[in-house]
């Protein structure tokens, strides 16, 4: 990469500004329209600035609806999601690692599979798997069918990751008489980090998204339901607040967002070694 | 690293506790509704369920709410994995696939063991499906005119609407740009447009007032005369710009409480709705009969119980709909919902006291069920969301191809009997 | 205990490590699959689960005798090309643009990705309020910019409908393609440039001869997910349109679920499901096979 002209900068910053500006622009006006009173959500032209924020929309928020207690399962499914997929995808990928396995390449085809699924035809099966192992209702079942469908993408990109830690290593650690899997999690994890820290974003983001399966397994238990449920709730039959709901969309967002702007850096990174077959 | 794997531990061990912590055993029936929280009906379930735990010790109910928009589907997959809620609740126009599919609990030999009178009930015989009660009417209802007085006395309009052509008048006059920007801000009224069966019943104002009928001797009749001339009816509104374009009843509420819409025709609940609008603008919001005779009405909502539940707990939810479906809740019914309850023979004297538009919800639902009226096409029962998708359909077919509503009309009637045959 | 350091053993300890994702594969994926593909050869408004029906090919008689059907398929079809090849092109230009070197570049990586964390009910819920047709913000842009003179009905103008979902899944989803192909970007050998420099190839050639070929197993890879998840998203469009004006936005994703779970027709729903997965199928593996081929 070489320095730039002093035109060539310009054009840079103001092509990236476009960029930010087009993408942000939604959350922007999210923010704006919840803090506009609920009767001049409809102005028009709109504002773009309300002149009489209120601010305390996000405290009727919080009061109105038990938004803390689904913030903190939104944070159980998330974390416990991000933990089971990881440690199922870190074996699974370095089985296909470091072992020539037959049905191996099966596995491939599996990893796409799980992509290829309507999501809207798994409901009704997945429903049946989760009664029968007594699980609707818990935030497990919503773990489970999460980390299944993030499994694959996490041992693609551990995989790859896996393939360029030379096997001399945990062979030595082998020598040394530790356990093999003593030696995947002394030798061959720390190298992996930043790979494992993108794809626990990936969970994480992928987790936090989740609306179906919260809505199917966990609809008849309120306390069990995640923040999306909530907000779809909001939307009611017969008044909708979008005051309200902006405001409500926000906080969801906020943790995640925060994760990612944390956890940002590992993801190119992680995604390039992924990548490098 | 060791230390690594230290906190990977205990988080692992927090999150088991966490996850796997159960509420004490007591017993606790689901009930899942849409009405949770809504102002009016929602108070009125919080009193029934209060009075019920009350009466049971041990016994929790608990109350979810699911969107309506979501309603028919939840409750589907939660009937087909075979994990239903104990108390269902149901519109009255989708209960019937269900109850068609044997998962609704047949009422019969409680009511007889009971002895429940349910003679004179409003509305219960829609809860009647091949010959058995699957259900208890909660709601009859007619629709009436919501009207904000002010916009109509700015538009020249002093006297509310009492038939089509002034009501169209009306809704002319008061459709209007108020700042001068060049875009309409204020709307004559408000017709639903997004689909669903709230889209259907706005439209049937129109067919019946024309003396048609969806379905004539339970067979569909979508291009008889009085659907053509109901939807060329709404085609007018639309094509004139008289309603606001693209939004669901739901936001026409908003509107109306917001000042910006002149007429809408609802349901008792929009009463309650609107009181929750500043007081400068709640002054100027009016009811009255609805201008079209006769008046959209119907059955709207039902109680009934799942067949997949243990005979104990059937037991336990009979109880809980005898309690809403008591004489005590009826009239509390009334007083919250400000609306007729089903029971008869209540004495309204408190509710008319004290709500000034209680005598008209009353008037209009005698007018509604006089004329046999309701919002459910007979015959198309288990069809009706197949229904009520493709009228949306031919309707915004209409509408954006400009096509006649003897053509729209003759495209449903076509559409309806290809999927009900 | 089974000594797995032994090399006899070294296998078992392999398939031991891979159980776990099997496992739940089965029980979540295959299982399902399985339980939709008996229910779509079943005669039935409502599938009873464990109960036995004679199989019959009916559903898919429906299937390929209804408008509906072909309709869904040439709107998934559209729906996929105009997402799929402007998530590629902007996002590939997105990320050459943020692997320029210049001040703020890694807040800019941060921003221009940023909307793929947004959870999807979330960016339906701004987009519809953002879209709404009396009062929606995008609206007023149009009218104010003059492009427009009459407010667009984005639910009922089948065009607009269908370019609004468009745009809104292109929102959600091309920030990934654009991390994606950023990290493409920076595993690609600096000498191959340098070389190229060299030999004095211009802007053009180099991004030609070296970046494209370089790129593309990561750009089959995103043009897979992309696709897919065209193919499988069902919020968006359903919060949006849900499916209509008149079938225009009524994917193949929006038609089992209409047939499933609003007409309460799960044998017809369950048949559309399974041909999808069948086209995902054929697809995924083309494109994997082409793109990885290209360059080995």
């Amino acid at each position: 990469m070489r320095n730039h002209s002093l035109l060539g900068k310009i054009g840079i910053y103001a092509a990236v500004a476009a960029t930010c500006g087009l993408l942000l622009f939604p959350i922007y006006w999210m923010f704006i329209t919840a803090l506009k009173p609920a009767n001049r959500l409809r102005d028009f032209p709109p504002e773009f600035w309300p002149e009489n924020p209120q601010w305390n929309v996000f405290a009727d928020v919080l009061n109105s609806q038990p938004f803390g207690l689904w913030m903190w399962n939104t944070v159980l499914v998330a974390i416990a999601t991000m933990i089971l997929s990881l440690t199922v995808g870190t074996l699974a990928a370095y089985a296909l690692s470091r072992f020539r396995l037959r049905g191996g390449q099966g596995l491939g085809l599996f990893i796409l599979t799980s992509k290829m699924l309507p999501a809207t035809l798994l409901i009704i099966p997945l429903f049946v798997v989760f009664r029968s192992l007594g699980l609707t209702g818990s935030l497990w079942s919503v773990i489970i069918a999460q980390s299944t469908l993030i499994v694959p993408f996490a041992t693609w990109m551990l995989k790859g990751y896996f393939d360029t830690i030379p096997p001399e290593l945990e062979q030595a650690a082998l020598v040394d008489g530790a356990s093999p899997l003593g030696a995947i999690v002394r030798i061959v994890l720390p190298v992996a980090a930043p790979g494992m820290a993108a794809t626990a974003l990936y969970a994480f983001v992928i987790s936090w998204s989740d609306f179906l399966y919260a809505r199917t397994f966990l609809t008849t238990s309120e306390s069990k339901w995640t923040l999306n449920m909530g907000i779809a709730t909001l939307k009611g039959e017969f008044v909708t607040d979008w005051n309200v709901i902006m405001a409500a969309s926000l906080m969801a967002a906020v943790p995640i967002v925060g994760v990612y702007l944390f956890l940002e850096r590992y993801l190119v990174g992680g995604l390039s070694a992924g990548s490098e077959k | 690293m060791k230390r690594f794997t230290k906190t990977l531990a205990v988080t692992a061990l927090s999150l088991s506790t966490a996850l796997t912590a159960m509420p004490a055993a007591a017993e606790t029936l689901t009930f899942v509704s849409w009405m949770k929280g809504e102002p009016g009906y929602g108070d009125w379930w919080n009193e029934v369920i209060a009075k019920f735990e009350a009466e049971h010790e041990g016994v929790n109910v608990e109350m979810t709410k699911v969107a309506r928009a979501e309603y028919a589907d939840t409750m589907f997959t939660m009937f087909a994995g075979g994990n239903p809620p104990d108390i269902v609740h149901l519109a009255a126009f989708e209960y019937q696939p269900f109850a068609d599919e044997g998962w609704m609990e047949p009422l019969d030999a409680y009511i007889a063991r009971d002895g429940k009178d349910l003679a004179g009930w409003a509305g219960q015989g829609t809860c009647e499906w091949e010959g058995q009660t699957a259900c208890i009417m909660l709601l009859y209802t007619a629709y009436v005119m919501a009207y904000n007085e002010k916009l109509l006395a700015e538009a020249g309009i002093t006297e509310p609407p009492s038939d089509w052509a002034s009501y169209l008048a009306a809704a002319q006059a008061a459709t209007k740009d108020t700042d001068g920007d060049g875009t309409i801000d204020q709307y004559g009224v408000g017709v639903a447009s997004t689909g669903g069966a709230n889209m259907m019943h706005d439209i049937l104002h129109y067919v019946l007032d024309a003396g048609g009928a969806w379905t004539v001797d339970g067979k569909p009749a979508f291009d008889s005369p009085g659907v053509i001339e109901g939807l060329e009816r709404f085609k007018t509104l639309y094509a004139e710009g008289l309603t606001p374009r693209d939004l669901g009843a739901g936001d026409m509420r908003q509107l109306m409480k917001e000042g910006r819409l002149a007429i809408r025709l609802d349901g008792p609940w929009i009463w309650n709705i609107v009181q929750g609008a500043e007081p400068e603008i709640l002054a100027d919001l009016k009811l009255a009969p609805s201008p079209f005779d006769p008046p959209v009405g119907g059955t709207s909502n039902v109680i009934g119980m799942p067949s997949d539940i243990s005979d104990e707990r059937k037991e336990l939810v009979w109880d809980f709909i005898q309690t809403a479906t008591s004489q005590e809740m009826q009239q509390r019914f009334a007083t919250l919902g400000s609306s007729p309850a089903p029971m008869p023979g209540l004495d309204y004297a408190a509710e008319a006291a004290s709500n000034p538009y209680f005598t008209l919800f009353a008037e209009s639902n005698e007018r509604a069920a006089a004329a046999g009226v309701d919002r459910l096409p007979k015959g198309l029962e288990i069809e009706f969301n197949e229904v009520t998708k493709l009228l949306f359909r031919e309707a915004q077919r209409m509408l954006i191809e400009d096509l006649s509503a003897e053509e729209a009309a003759k495209n449903i009637q076509d559409a309806v009997l290809k999927i009900a045959g | 205990m089974i000594d797995f350091s032994s090399p006899r053993h070294r296998s078992k300890f392999g398939y031991l490590l891979l159980a776990p994702a099997v496992l739940l594969m089965a029980l979540i994926i295959i299982y399902p699959i399985l339980l939709s593909v008996d229910i779509s050869m079943k005669d039935v408004r409502i599938a009873r689960i464990g109960k036995a029906e004679p199989w019959t090919l009916k559903n898919y008689a429906w299937l390929f005798g209804s408008e509906e059907f072909w309709n869904a398929i040439w709107v998934t079809a559209k729906m996929v090309l105009m997402v799929g090849g402007t998530a590629l092109v902007i996002g590939l230009a997105t990320a050459i643009l943020v692997n320029q070197r210049f001040k703020g570049r890694s807040l800019a990586r941060l921003f221009v990705a940023l909307p793929w964390a947004v959870p999807e009910v979330v960016a339906t819920v701004i987009w519809a309020w953002m879209l709404d047709s009396s009062f929606g913000v995008i609206n007023w842009a149009l009218l104010k910019s003059g492009i427009i003179s009459e407010g667009i009905q984005f639910a009922s103008n089948a065009t607009a409908s269908f370019y609004s979902v468009c745009f809104v899944m292109i929102w959600k989803g091309y920030p990934l393609v654009s991390i994606m192909l950023l990290a493409g970007l920076q595993s690609i050998p600096q000498e191959q440039y340098q070389a190229a420099e060299v030999d004095g190839a211009g802007v053009w050639q180099r991004f030609f001869y070296i970046t494209i070929p370089n790129l593309m197993p990561v750009i089959g890879v995103t043009m897979v997910i992309t696709t897919l998840w065209v193919f499988r998203d069902f919020a968006i469009i359903h919060v949006l349109t849900q499916g209509g004006p008149i079938g225009a936005t009524t994917t193949l994703s929006i038609l089992t679920f209409e047939q499933s779970f609003s007409f309460f027709r799960m044998g017809q729903g369950a048949a559309v499901g399974v041909v999808t997965m069948i086209i995902c199928a054929v697809i995924s593996r083309a494109l994997v096979s082409r793109f990885a081929n290209s360059v080995h």
